[in-house]
């Protein structure tokens, strides 16, 4: 993005107490709308870098596949995992992956069932990011098992041998809330794309469109019976998706925090994850929204108002994060523990301090720079923060993970960890495997939930009149009246 | 003072009237009645006030949590820029204007720490002497104090500022004040987090000195924001039953109060669920022991109420929009909250003070009355200063005519 195009943003962030904000600007029209979105995916080819980007990133994942290949053939010990570190790059990888895919659910949830019309621009996206990335998490707890032609015996299924998985373990427990939130995600994105499937079914020219979004239109009319369900299944997806939000990271968390190792085994990890995880998805849909909306013209869907509004939310759960780091410290001295304190002692100062120096500085110090209102607003500000998000989310798994484990309570078997070749391609190839899932999603699927963009915009407003855009800069439409004092009020 | 004379909206009344003073001289009987009735139940003890002592503070904890709920409440509102609490964000203000006053009822405990913290006592009994000496630093008197005073120094500045602003805004109807309260209220929300999961820490946790828990603070806090609510739905019905904010505050906003209601009552159990799970399965004695004292001689009794009574009643009883929607069910769950919520605290602090039986009886009850009383009478005095409703906020009109849409 060049500097003109960065001066071409419309500023709606000033905050007029006394009207609504726009959240859709430049004079877009229901119907304009439909075209624009419509029109990305309804191109008869795509931009040349999308085919460049597809090679690289598909090429990305053949290298992921050629690694498990490798990794099932002759076994875990490619990686650099050793016997005091058993669990290696794997691990964060699941960790980071299934972070990063709870900011869809919770815009599309919690922002829903909190009134946050904002988040009808972005939750689309961020929805369909949030399923890539759980499929991305799947992937290495599946590998890791070792003998992946026997994964099938994480689930309770009877067998000839009468053996159950231990129902105790919390690796079971992330089978079932990862499955849940995973199944739960797919419904409730395939829901709402539903009407805009229609609306690409009923908009396309070719046969072969008009099956394919005809089949999983699954018969939309758009009749006010179909409305009513609709809006019904949609808020009690909402509802079930709310709790499974904040379940999937707190059982992640009880993977470390149920055993007895110093750094794991505190109680405020279940909180301190989903902030984090929040925090790491909001970031990475900041990631990829920031250059998508530019490339496919979204500006007017995807204002900074919203850059904004999730820029707050980043600093939010950043210091949430920063929150939990200090009072882990604060108690692990508290405590009086020796092993305790040594754990935080030595994240900070022994062989791994700087991991934990990285994941301070990124996490920690990076997001408070949202606290400006230039920063929080500025295109390539915001978008080197989200890279260092990513970056330090990935670190702060790696932290954990590994210094707790590297140095436990026998000194004698004390181990320093290094990934090998094969970590870093597996790890690699995930994030090829992601970015190909997003690329086929912004290519064959509406990237922006229409109907509920439309629901948002003044012409929707039974308040607002005829359809009346709202127009492009400040100051074109007369305040709305201030609140009458002593007149009749009735709601 | 403003051209507004007459204090109406529509046809509401939206003054507290002669019905301040009424509250006001009622809290106060009520506190000093009860205050005196505890101090002698107490007394007849024989134990040098220390039944009287801990009842004492697990009231003082409770209705601080109340308003400092209230504090986090207004900071929440404005940094998500919500219409809808508006009509109610008087309520809220004034709720923790009652800090300061707390700060006076603090002086039970703070004047005598010794009776209630076993690491300012003599002869620590809850602690090895290494473990002593390790904590000493933080676990002393006078720092302890010294971090008292911050705190309520910290927070009625907070409470000061959005009261203040917000009754200046009554006059001037300047939109910009509520951009002004907007952009303050994500660093009050960071200053909050920090004095309030620190406070809950050293008021409650260091009673058993040597047990810990990371969650612990915001566990408290949690616990608070779910009596907040029940308390400012509680408020908001009396004051309709007494003919104040009539067509003001309707089904839609009460149907928003069950659903703070609900969703912190779920909050508040998932961190309880937290915190025990991971003690119970990494059982390792230290963390266990005290949770262990309160899953005996009569405790896990109050335990398992808690469970049942402070999570799965009022999460099913809540969970229905009908229920969210009408007052006379929202009153008996807000009372129901009131109630468990009390008894959660009672629950964390008692059985430091008497680990073999459950001890509940008039003297908790009358420190519950006064601690209430005085408060209540605070919070009349503050509230009869002003109109019950924030008539220059810009989106009053919007909270208005609000609906869940």
């Amino acid at each position: 993005m060049n500097r003109a195009t960065i001066a071409a943003e419309i500023d709606n962030t000033a905050y007029d107490p006394a009207r609504p904000t726009e959240l859709v600007l430049g004079g877009e029209t229901f119907t304009s709308v439909t075209d624009k979105i419509c029109g990305i995916v309804e191109k008869p080819r795509p931009p040349r870098a999308w085919y460049i980007a597809i090679t690289v990133t598909g090429g990305l994942t053949a290298v992921l596949l050629a690694a498990v290949f490798h990794l099932i053939t002759t076994g875990i010990g490619i990686w650099g995992v050793n016997s005091t570190v058993g669990w290696g790059w794997a691990i964060v990888n699941f960790v980071f992956w299934v972070g990063i895919g709870h900011a869809g659910t919770l815009i599309s949830a919690i922002l829903f069932l909190l009134r946050q019309k904002w988040r009808t621009s972005i939750n689309r996206f961020a929805e369909a990011m949030t399923i890539f990335a759980v499929i991305c998490a799947g992937l290495f707890p599946a590998i890791h098992v070792g003998r992946i032609w026997l994964a099938y015996w994480l689930f309770p299924l009877p067998n000839y041998q009468g053996m159950w998985p231990n129902f105790r373990s919390p690796l079971l427990w992330d089978v079932f809330a990862v499955g849940t939130y995973a199944t739960v995600s797919v419904l409730f994105w395939y829901t709402g794309m539903v009407p805009d499937l229609a609306a690409l079914r009923d908009r396309a020219t070719t046969r072969w469109r008009q099956i394919v979004y005809g089949v999983f239109a699954i018969g939309w009319r758009g009749s006010h019976r179909h409305w009513h369900r609709f809006e019904k299944a949609y808020l009690i997806l909402a509802g079930l998706a709310t709790p499974l939000v904040l379940s999937v990271h707190s059982v992640v968390s009880f993977d470390f925090a149920v055993s007895n190792l110093p750094g794991w085994h505190t109680t405020i990890f279940p909180p301190y994850f989903v902030a984090g995880a929040v925090f790491s998805g909001f970031a990475m849909v900041g990631t990829l929204l920031v250059p998508a909306r530019q490339w496919f013209g979204l500006k007017n869907f995807v204002t900074l108002h919203h850059l904004d509004n999730m820029n707050k939310i980043v600093l939010a759960t950043g210091s949430m994060v920063g929150f939990a780091y200090a009072t882990e410290f604060f108690i692990a001295w508290y405590s009086g523990n020796p092993n305790e304190t040594f754990a935080f002692v030595n994240r900070a100062f022994g062989p791994y301090a700087w991991a934990y120096w990285i994941m301070v500085t990124c996490n920690v110090v990076s997001p408070q720079l949202f606290w400006f209102k230039r920063i929080r607003r500025s295109l390539p500000a915001m978008w080197i923060i989200y890279i260092f998000v990513n970056i330090g989310m990935w670190f702060e798994r790696f932290v954990i993970t590994v210094t707790s484990l590297s140095r436990d309570f026998l000194p004698s078997s004390w181990a320093y960890y290094r990934p090998t070749i094969f970590d870093v391609l597996t790890f690699a190839g995930s994030v090829g495997l992601f970015l190909t899932l997003v690329l086929l999603f912004v290519r064959y699927l509406p990237m922006v939930a229409m109907a509920e963009v439309k629901t948002v915009m003044p012409a929707a407003s039974v308040h607002g009149g005829p359809a009346h855009p709202v127009g492009d800069y400040h100051g074109d439409i007369p305040h709305g009246a201030a609140p009458a004092l002593g007149q009749e009020v009735r709601p | 003072m403003n051209e507004q004379t007459t204090a109406t909206l529509g046809a509401a009344r939206i003054d507290l009237g002669d019905l301040g003073p009424r509250l006001f001289r009622g809290g106060l009987v009520v506190g000093f009645a009860a205050l005196a009735a505890a101090v002698a139940l107490g007394w007849r003890d024989g134990d040098q006030l220390r039944h009287f002592s801990f009842s004492w503070l697990v009231s003082f904890a409770f209705f601080l949590s109340i308003s400092l709920g209230a504090l986090v409440f207004l900071p929440i509102q404005y940094v998500t820029r919500s219409s809808w609490s508006v009509v109610v964000r008087r309520l809220a203000e004034v709720i923790a204007m009652a800090l300061p006053f707390l700060a006076i009822l603090a002086l039970p405990v703070l004047l005598n720490l010794g009776r209630v913290y076993d690491w300012a006592s003599p002869q620590p009994r809850l602690l090895t002497p290494d473990l002593a000496a390790h904590k000493a630093p933080f676990l002393d008197p006078t720092f302890f104090v010294v971090r008292w005073v911050f705190y309520f120094a910290v927070w009625t500045w907070l409470a000061l500022f959005y009261w203040r602003t917000s009754r200046r805004q009554d006059r001037t109807r300047d939109a910009a004040l509520t951009r002004r309260l907007v952009n303050r209220s994500g660093a009050a929300i960071l200053i909050f987090a920090l004095t309030c999961s620190l406070a809950g820490m050293d008021l409650l946790m260091t009673l058993d000195p040597a047990w810990f828990s990371t969650i612990f603070g915001v566990y408290y806090w949690a616990g608070g924001f779910v009596a907040f609510s029940a308390v400012l739905t509680l408020i908001t019905v009396g004051l309709q039953r007494s003919g104040r904010l009539v067509g003001i505050v309707t089904a839609e906003h009460f149907h928003d109060y069950g659903k703070l209601m609900f969703a912190f009552t779920f909050f508040w159990a998932y961190l309880a669920f937290s915190q025990y799970m991971l003690y119970w399965y990494s059982n390792i004695p230290e963390e266990t022991a005290w949770y262990l004292v309160r899953q005996q001689s009569g405790w896990q009794r109050l335990g398992l109420l808690l469970v049942v009574g402070a999570f799965l009643l009022p999460f099913a009883g809540l969970i229905s929009r009908f229920a969210k929607r009408s007052r006379p069910l929202l009153v008996f769950w807000a009372v129901w909250i009131i109630v468990l919520q009390w008894f959660n605290l009672y629950w964390v602090a008692m059985p430091v003070f008497s680990p073999d039986h459950v001890p509940l009886g008039p003297v908790d009850l009358s420190c519950f009355l006064a601690v209430g009383g005085f408060w209540i009478a605070s919070v009349s005095r503050l509230a009869a200063a002003d109109r019950l409703v924030p008539v220059g906020d810009p989106r009053l009109q919007d909270s208005l005519s609000f609906e869940n849409a």
